[in-house]
């Protein structure tokens, strides 16, 4: 009896201090809410997707890191040199680097991964489009030839896109490369993917080459991440609330004043790099009319939107692009404002004249059109507002509401009219990426192909020399499309992230362009 | 006296009766009792506490909230009901030729009925409402197939006690064609069971109704439903909490009624006792 008594007593005690040590572990862990525009991408395979999410930086380092100034600053790459006539770039690279199964990065890992990125000829080749070849120099030194000049190289290279993958598993793995197993030189590696669900990373430990704008180079202080993906913003700010998760990767206008009512919550705000907008497909009637088209977006009260659905905070947006960037700067005559006068005339000079119950009429048929939304609350919300506006110049939209994981397939079908959706980038390629007539239904959700706007696309894209020139081809570029109205801009938030300060200490500064591996290097959790 | 009036003589019958026929008469007059449009649009207005012009406030975009809840009641009860008296007609039918033909017939019936039957309700209404799209036809479309399987067991059962009853038998001995006996003595023999379980499903159907409305897959905006509203009401709870509070109880209240006025239609009808007395 006083047998069995002790050796439970032992056993109930080893497992006691198994707890406490698990505990103790579960300090060196966080956990993160996935921005609700980034919930269900499908891979980590930066090369294929179309769609990467906030733990694929973290996954994958890139060669060259972006300040909070849009500076180029060293990663991977020690240092570049770009040819006087833009013909050939020479990167340096950082030595004792390795991925994480354990091969090299070296010159030949970076040339076999961008012969990779050039033979996907997926979506994303774009980016590396303009590299004709890539020449091993040395060990840690490579050059790329140039096709044509690319001012917007770095760019390119500092993108989530352009992250070294490690290139033998990249071709063994084939598809499952980025779902089942991922291997780059990130500060944290792939631990477990379930899609739309889940993703866990854990710490590299070897990691020393964190990128120059980050106060610490690695490894990171963390030991684990787990990324939940939460396409609701309200249930996200709850579990944030009740302690389940530490950090909220996006939060919208109008719940920043709920995250302040809380003692142990705070809010981290940075440069907005989304823009809210209704797509208008120019191929579906009536809006294979540009007069409707106009008319449609000139019925969107921007002001009223910021003011009543996004509480006044951040901006109206009145072109396609974060007003941040240089080629946002279009003549006033191309911005789309709020101008019901002109709308109604428009409408009435199409022939779609006012009917008794406020819906307008051509021929017997009513202007009634659908209007797709995704199902986060937020967009519904703004849906509803849009749908009410449209229908205070006589044209009735039908809202249908799809998941928001599953709207981007609806889109390929090409029968959306007007939809409102929203974009995060911080590069004015985000146009050709929206609007080019090669990628119809899903990306160019507007199915927008016009001949003129494609030579200016080359223009923008190919043909310039230097970054002055590739403002002012893509100021030609944005400003024309905007013209020929395939949307209408809506809103422009600021980047508001919601964290627990009881558990997360956050650097002092983040100097970068978004809350990336920088900042998750600096981040640490709180014993 | 007919037992559903019967029904009302009990106790919680007739609170129950008196509350749906509250919620019908609702549903029924909305566009004249609401004193403003479902879908007016008031945002400088928006999450107005109760008050004397909203008697249950505005929600995020200032529309009356207690407006949108009677024309809510219009949108989940026709959708419910429709959606059960579909089911209930075809689960009849089926039901009836399964038991009476019996053979390949019934075998093909069975097996259908019982695949579907092995799934819960929401989860053959969800698949359903994907595929057909979502919307007020689809929602009905999909609650009245998620039914079927319950009407047409029913059915079949019923008729397959009934059939070797005496009088079932001096009926076709006297030369009564299989249209005679299956209209005129089976299934009216029937009817009452399904017609109670027909109205329990009705409650069951309402908050299948709203949860698909929950989800966006219901009547979609502006029009308004009991589960739309909660579903907007539930980002707000913190804000506006009364957004998700009223239609919320619209639909516990209703579902419970409906529960209490079949209880005692049960009770009315007698059903019980018939049941315990056929062998």
């Amino acid at each position: 009896m006083t047998h069995f008594f002790r050796k439970t007593l032992l056993s109930a005690s080893v497992s006691l201090a198994a707890l406490i040590a698990a505990q103790a572990a579960s300090a060196q862990e966080a956990v993160f809410v996935m921005a609700t525009n980034e919930v269900g991408a499908p891979t980590y395979n930066p090369i294929k997707a179309t769609m990467l999410n906030t733990a694929t930086g973290l996954i994958f380092d890139r060669l060259v890191s972006q300040a909070a100034d849009l500076s180029y600053h060293p990663w991977l790459a020690e240092s570049w040199e770009e040819a006087p006539d833009g013909m050939s770039w020479t990167f340096h690279l950082k030595q004792g680097v390795t991925f994480h199964n354990g091969e090299p990065f070296n010159a030949e890992a970076v040339k076999a991964w961008l012969e990779l990125f050039k033979a996907a000829e997926g979506e994303n080749a774009y980016m590396a489009e303009a590299i004709a070849s890539v020449e091993v120099v040395d060990d840690h030194t490579v050059k790329f030839v140039m096709s044509r000049p690319e001012p917007n190289l770095l760019y390119n290279l500092s993108a989530t896109f352009m992250g070294v993958v490690e290139p033998k598993s990249f071709a063994a793995l084939g598809d499952d490369f980025g779902v089942t197993e991922a291997y780059g030189t990130g500060p944290f590696k792939l631990e477990s993917f379930t899609i739309g669900q889940e993703t866990v990373l854990v710490r590299n430990d070897d990691y020393t080459w964190g990128p120059a704008v980050a106060a610490n180079h690695g490894p990171a202080k963390v030991e684990r991440l787990t990324f939940r993906e939460i396409p609701e913003d309200s249930t996200a700010f709850l579990e944030l609330k009740t302690g389940g998760v530490d950090f909220l990767l996006s939060v919208p206008a109008d719940l920043t004043a709920e995250v302040q009512k809380e003692a142990n919550l705070a809010i981290l705000t940075m440069p907005g790099q989304d823009v809210w907008y209704m797509p208008i497909n120019v191929t579906k009637a009536p809006f294979d009319d540009i007069r409707v088209r106009e008319a449609a977006a000139k019925a969107i009260n921007q002001e009223e939107i910021l003011a009543s659905v996004f509480g006044g905070v951040g901006a109206v947006a009145d072109t396609f692009l974060i007003s941040a960037l240089p080629e946002s700067h279009v003549s006033d005559g191309a911005k789309i404002h709020y101008d019901p006068d002109r709308s109604n005339a428009l409408l009435d000079e199409a022939g779609w004249a006012m009917g008794p119950d406020g819906v307008r009429m051509k021929d017997g048929q009513p202007l009634k059109v659908t209007l797709w939304t995704q199902s986060d609350s937020i967009f519904r919300r703004l849906t509803e507002v849009v749908q009410a506006q449209l229908k205070a110049v006589g044209i009735e939209a039908e809202i249908t509401t799809f998941d928001s994981s599953m709207i981007r397939d609806q889109y390929k079908t090409g029968e959306q009219q007007l939809a409102v959706r929203s974009y995060n980038w911080d590069n004015a390629d985000i146009v050709d990426w929206f609007f080019g007539g090669d990628r119809l239904g899903y990306p160019n959700v507007s199915m927008f192909n016009d001949p003129k706007a494609e030579e200016l696309r080359a223009a923008a894209m190919t043909g310039s020399k230097n970054m002055d020139e590739r403002v002012a081809n893509f100021t030609a570029y944005h400003e024309y499309v905007l013209t020929q109205f395939p949307m209408a801009p809506i809103y422009q938030p600021v980047q508001a992230y919601a964290y627990n300060k009881d558990r997360i200490a956050l650097p002092e500064k983040i100097d970068a362009s978004a809350f990336g591996a920088s900042a998750f290097l600096d981040l640490e959790v709180k014993q | 006296m007919i037992a559903p009036v019967r029904a009302l003589q009990r106790p919680q019958g007739g609170l129950a009766g008196l509350w749906l026929a509250l919620v019908i008469a609702a549903a029924l007059l909305a566009p004249i009792l609401s004193p403003y449009a479902f879908d007016a649009q008031d945002l400088p207005n928006a999450y107005r506490p109760a008050s004397a012009a909203h008697w249950l406030g505005t929600d995020e975009f200032g529309r009356d909230l207690l407006t949108r809840l009677v024309w809510g009641a219009r949108t989940s009860l026709s959708v419910a009901a429709t959606a059960i008296a579909i089911s209930v007609f075809c689960g009849m039918v089926l039901g009836a030729a399964a038991a009476w033909f019996g053979g390949w017939l019934d075998r093909a019936v069975t097996v259908v009925v019982d695949l579907t039957w092995s799934f819960p309700e929401i989860l053959i209404a969800l698949i359903l409402v994907a595929i057909i799209g979502p919307g007020t036809l689809g929602t009905m479309i999909a609650i009245s197939v998620a039914y079927l399987a319950q009407f047409t067991r029913l059915t079949r059962a019923q008729i397959l006690t009934l059939k070797g009853e005496t009088f079932i038998e001096a009926a076709r001995s006297l030369g009564a064609s299989n249209g005679h006996i299956l209209f005129r003595h089976l299934l009216p023999n029937a009817l009452a069971p399904v017609l109670v379980s027909a109205m329990l499903a009705t409650g069951d159907a309402i908050i299948l109704e709203a949860t698909l409305g929950f989800f966006g897959l219901g009547a979609q905006p502006p029009v308004p439903s009991w589960g739309g509203m909660m579903s907007a009401g539930s980002a707000l709870v913190f804000k506006a909490p009364w957004i998700i509070i009223y239609p919320g109880l619209a639909v516990a209240i209703t579902v419970v009624a409906i529960n209490l006025y079949g209880d005692a239609l049960i009770a009315a009808l007698d059903i019980r006792q018939k049941l315990r007395r056929s062998p």
